[in-house]
């Protein structure tokens, strides 16, 4: 048993507090640097004074969080009070956690420090916890602690306390059929059950074939224009002027470096966001670790999992590669951009053969059935009429715009590509579709997993009868609608006919009525 | 082929979105008056007031009597004992399925102009979205919320 007094986190929860408050106001911060320019004088001494507030705003909350909060665990719980003003007292039962992540950000790893995040089943307001600042030890047998205990549902009263909870429930039955399965090979129970890992080769090629260039070449392109005012002025117009005067060579010269150095910074983003890769599937619970630099873990239940997106961006379709990832309903972090990746990268080859170990429910042989030949037309159009507007216009602006209209030959090619690996199939149970933006990529969404299904048609789409599907889901932090554009009528009344839950003939009688 | 939901809604819910419409044109109201200033105290040109002036007009043509008729005539809903359909719209027509299984809960309100005119809004949430049946009875609205309750809890979640 761990000892019973309150402890506080270590003392670098101070430093990682105040920065990350640094880091919740770098909008106002930013807004106020920009806004700010044009104030003459006394900008200097309101700049001081701004900034020096924010910073002893930040170090002082800092500290308060410290020496507010201070943690215990006793037996199976965790006891947490916290706040200087409004006091808050939590109390984290074991059979209420969902799962617990042991991360080490970079801050954190400043300090050889790790942060705990603690998940607990049925939502409520704070679905999940954090302590930011604490050895890794110590955070290893918290986890321990809080997790060993349950796996062994000794305690009569302690389960019939989870009978109680509809989630928990399934957790527990999830277990027993684990202990089923130990009782029959005893020595396979600490070992998971499946274990995938990215390799080395994998990994840069996830980082070199990343779409992360275009966003980390806008941002380079960003500072470069920023670094042009803190140049002296007279050097800048020098430079504009020889811009000016020098060919269209060189200033491809500098969009070619920029996306260079955009892509090297991808690259290595990538390779330090993905390295060390692995997946463990115990259970039903799919621990994910990643991370060279920051090390981070996430425990997500194969249960909770409502949609599994398949993704090939244009520099990994050619060799086959794909990445997977899974939508949650609860669970994923909000740092991951509302959905989490499951597989950074992998043959679509081997695809069926991971997601049947990790999430059987969505291995299934996918058939796909393509759209009409005239929703083409339809999603040309949609490409080529904005393309056409932006060629006019810099057309009357510029005058070299008039090229500008080349560039309707690459919306048409999209479009076309667009209509081209759009379709949609489905079994029993399963819907998938499959649509390009610029990435192709393919939905996996269980029937039982959609919460609303709608049918849209625009008056342009009238002309041709078409349909745009929808199909809502739940994820980590709200709804999620997946389209698939231009489905024709058919497909639309099979699909209407696939989700209804009313019988069928109901329909059918009516109308053949009504025909 | 499946047929359509046959449901109206109430037929003072055109009346409530009138006079809603008449509130946001007010607004724009605002475009003319603020170039009337501008071409009285800065000399800009006046024969573009008029075409301002009627662009208005043309406007609450549109937003005031047209298009609420366009959008009341459209709309349908239908509910089933295991679903509930909702088709409404005149630019976009939209069909939307909601099995009753994957109802979370049904909600009715109204505004000060939907309870002027004795009228409510049913409101379906599933766990991921939110569906409005606007414009019934209030009774009727409060009889309908209770039968998809009652529905959404005696669904079948295995099937």
């Amino acid at each position: 048993m761990i000892e019973t007094s309150w402890k506080r986190q270590h003392p670098a929860a101070i430093f990682i507090g105040f920065l990350s408050n640094l880091r919740e106001m770098i909008f106002t911060i930013v807004a106020v640097l920009i806004f700010g320019q044009s104030s003459q004088a006394g900008g200097t001494i309101f700049y001081t004074i701004f900034f020096s507030l924010i910073l002893v705003f930040s170090i002082a909350s800092g500290i308060i969080r410290w020496a507010t909060f201070r943690y215990q665990l006793i037996e199976n719980e965790l006891q947490v009070r916290q706040g200087l003003i409004f006091r808050k007292r939590r109390y984290i039962r074991q059979e209420r956690i969902q799962s617990i992540d042991i991360n080490a950000k970079l801050i954190q790893r400043i300090f050889n420090l790790v942060e705990l995040r603690i998940e607990t089943a049925g939502g409520g307001a704070e679905p999940e916890f954090r302590i930011i600042a604490l050895k890794e030890e110590e955070a290893q047998q918290i986890k321990k602690e809080l997790l060993s205990k349950s796996k062994t549902p000794t305690k009569d009263s302690k389960m019939d306390n989870v009978n109680g909870e509809e989630e928990v429930t399934n957790e527990a039955i999830g277990t027993s059929n684990e202990e089923q399965e130990v009782i029959t090979e005893d020595e396979e129970h600490s070992l998971p059950q499946f274990h995938w890992k990215l390799t080395n080769q994998r990994l840069f090629i996830t980082a070199i074939t990343s779409s992360g260039i275009g966003i980390a070449a806008t941002f380079v392109a960003a500072i470069a224009t920023q670094v042009q005012q803190l140049i002296p002025d007279e050097y800048y117009e020098r430079a504009i002027g020889w811009l000016l005067h020098s060919s269209v060579l060189i200033i491809g010269f500098w969009i070619v470096s920029i996306l260079i150095i955009g892509w090297l910074i991808t690259l290595v983003s990538t390779m330090l966001k993905y390295g060390l890769f692995n997946i463990t599937k115990n259970g039903d619970e799919i621990h994910i670790t990643r991370g060279v630099l920051e090390k981070r873990q996430l425990t997500l239940s194969a249960k909770r999992i409502t949609a599994v997106r398949l993704v090939e961006n244009m520099l990994r379709q050619p060799f086959g590669y794909v990445a997977v990832y899974v939508e949650s309903a609860g669970g994923g972090t909000k740092e991951e951009d509302l959905s989490t990746v499951l597989i950074p990268l992998c043959k679509r080859t081997e695809l069926n053969k991971i997601l049947q170990e990790v999430l059987p429910e969505f291995a299934v042989e996918r058939k796909l059935e393509k759209l009409p030949k005239y929703s083409v037309r339809r999603y040309m159009i949609r490409l080529l009429i904005p393309t056409a507007i932006l060629a006019s216009v810099l057309t009357y602006l510029y005058s070299y715009g008039w090229l500008a209209f080349s560039l309707l030959f690459i919306a048409g090619a999209i479009g076309y590509w667009q209509y081209y690996d759009a379709g949609i199939g489905r079994d029993q149970k399963i819907l998938w579709i499959r649509y390009r933006i610029l990435a192709r990529t393919e939905v996996i969404i269980p029937r039982r997993r959609v919460q609303s299904m709608s049918f849209s048609q625009t008056i342009f789409q009238k002309f041709d009868d078409l349909y745009t599907l929808q199909a809502s889901i739940i994820t980590s932090i709200m709804g999620k609608t997946f389209q698939l554009r231009h489905i024709d009528r058919d497909q639309k009344e099979e699909m209407m006919e696939w989700f209804s839950y009313e019988e069928i003939s109901q329909f059918q009688d009516d109308s053949e009525g009504s025909q | 082929m499946r047929i359509k939901p046959d449901q109206k809604l109430d037929y003072k819910t055109l009346k409530v979105w009138r006079i809603v419409a008449v509130f946001e044109w007010l607004f724009y109201l605002i475009v003319p008056i603020g170039y009337g200033f501008l071409a009285y105290y800065f000399f800009f040109p006046f024969w573009f007031l008029y075409v301002l002036i009627i662009l208005v007009f043309i406007t609450a043509f549109f937003k005031i009597i047209f298009i609420p008729k366009l959008q009341w005539q459209k709309w349908r809903y239908k509910i089933y004992d295991n679903e509930v359909e909702l088709m409404y719209g005149v630019f976009i027509v939209r069909r939307v399925i909601v099995p009753m299984i994957r109802v979370q809960h049904v909600d009715t309100k109204q505004g000060p102009i939907l309870r002027r005119y004795g009228l409510s809004t049913v409101t379906i949430s599933t766990a991921a979205t939110t569906h409005e049946i606007p414009g019934l009875e209030e009774s009727k609205a409060d009889d309908l919320r209770d039968h998809i309750a009652q529905l959404a809890r005696e669904a079948d979640p295995n099937d």
